[in-house]
């Protein structure tokens, strides 16, 4: 490699515009290749780890909101001395924001990793008809 | 500690006063506790390395050099597909976060070592660092125009009264999920870990039968200690990719 850029250099030397032109082209290139092999390797990664990982995030998403939900409501009836209406409703909205919390993390992790071109994704529109 | 064949998974999260300062007539208390020793440890090995690794400024990079530049690349691209060029603002913060998270992680994976992260007031206080950093910067950048985080676009003003709540219980859910998966991860996995380690010992002092059955949970905590390497480095890229999600929404609000 070092006898190439050597040889490389001996060429160039009085056009030195079209060296460097060159160099930033290659590092350019290695660059972008090196940025995208980055991110393939990632995407590998977070794929691999996938089943734990998925599903300690989906279960923390929807516990946690069902909690903070109740905690509020428990606070707001210690508050105004409605035990336990309160808790009780906004129980039911944690739930609701749970089941919202769940679907927007699989929203983001179907948008990181797709499902690819051919695969089979159930009955088409088209085949929905009867 | 006095029974070796007694087997206390629970054990090895108890915090220990190293010293303390104060105290002596009844006041207040500061310990320096074996979980502050492993957080200054933790922070002292990340600035460290990245700072004598990055000391030469190779133009070709040797390994250490090439370690540190691959974390940064690494979260920097993470942050950039998250929240955008102006989150890289917030590189340092995110960076900071995921090493230390990461550093403390594999940290406790030393036999006798104690795991920081193990402790849900720690992930909580690190996660609460992120939603008020995500609320200040929030409001501070877009006034309260922030607000429109909860109000979804297109939707009749009668079920708004619905949404909105919703909404603001899914927000204030964000640090407790963040805290608790964390948390969770590292004390079931050491937890385990140490239960199936404890099989060893006890079917060992049980005549021959016994030590072919260790065999069993051996094969189990050799597979989970890779397991909990797995858990370690994924958990602190959980932490970081949710905080640049969440910063995400502070640049900008509105779905």
């Amino acid at each position: 490699m070092n006898k190439a850029r050597e040889t490389k250099n001996s060429d160039g030397g009085n056009k030195s515009r079209s060296v460097t032109s060159d160099l930033a082209s290659r590092i350019a290139g290695a660059k972008s290749g090196r940025s995208g092999a980055g991110n393939g390797s990632a995407q590998g990664g977070s794929r691999g780890a996938s089943g734990h990982g998925r599903a300690a995030r989906l279960g923390t998403e929807f516990i946690a909101a069902i909690l903070v939900g109740a905690g509020i409501g428990y606070v707001a009836d210690l508050a105004f001395g409605t035990s336990p209406w309160v808790m009780l409703v906004m129980l039911l909205a944690g739930f609701a924001s749970g089941v919202l919390n769940v679907i927007r993390a699989v929203a983001e992790m179907n948008a990181a990793n797709p499902a690819p071109l051919d695969a089979d994704l159930g009955p088409s529109e088209d085949d929905d008809e009867d | 500690m006095a029974d070796p064949n007694k087997v206390d998974p629970i054990h090895q999260f108890g915090i220990e006063s190293i010293f303390a300062i104060g105290g002596d007539d009844g006041g207040f208390q500061l310990a320096f506790t074996n979980s502050a020793l492993f957080m200054a440890l933790s922070v002292g090995v990340i600035a460290a390395y990245l700072i004598l690794s990055t000391s030469g400024r190779g133009l070709v990079p040797n390994r250490a050099q090439v370690l540190s530049e691959m974390l940064y690349e690494f979260i920097a691209n993470m942050v950039r597909q998250a929240a955008g060029t102006e989150g890289m603002k917030f590189f340092p913060f995110v960076f900071s976060l995921f090493m230390f998270v990461l550093v403390a992680n594999l940290f406790g994976m030393f036999p006798f070592f104690f795991t920081v992260t193990s402790h849900i007031i720690v992930t909580f206080a690190l996660a609460m660092l992120v939603i008020s950093t995500v609320i200040v910067y929030g409001f501070m950048r877009n006034g309260l125009g922030f607000l429109k985080l909860f109000v979804p676009s297109g939707i009749p003003t009668p079920i708004l009264l619905i949404v909105v709540p919703i909404e603001i219980i899914s927000f204030l859910s964000r640090p407790i999920s963040l805290s608790v998966r964390l948390f969770a991860n590292i004390l079931a996995g050491h937890i385990t870990l140490k239960v199936f380690a404890g099989f060893i010992v006890t079917l060992g002092s049980m005549g021959v039968l016994g030590f072919m059955g260790a065999v069993l949970p051996l094969i189990m905590t050799v597979a989970l200690t890779a397991l909990e390497f797995l858990v370690a480095a994924l958990q602190a890229y959980v932490f970081a990719v949710l905080t640049s999600m969440y910063l995400n929404d502070a640049i900008h609000p509105g779905h």
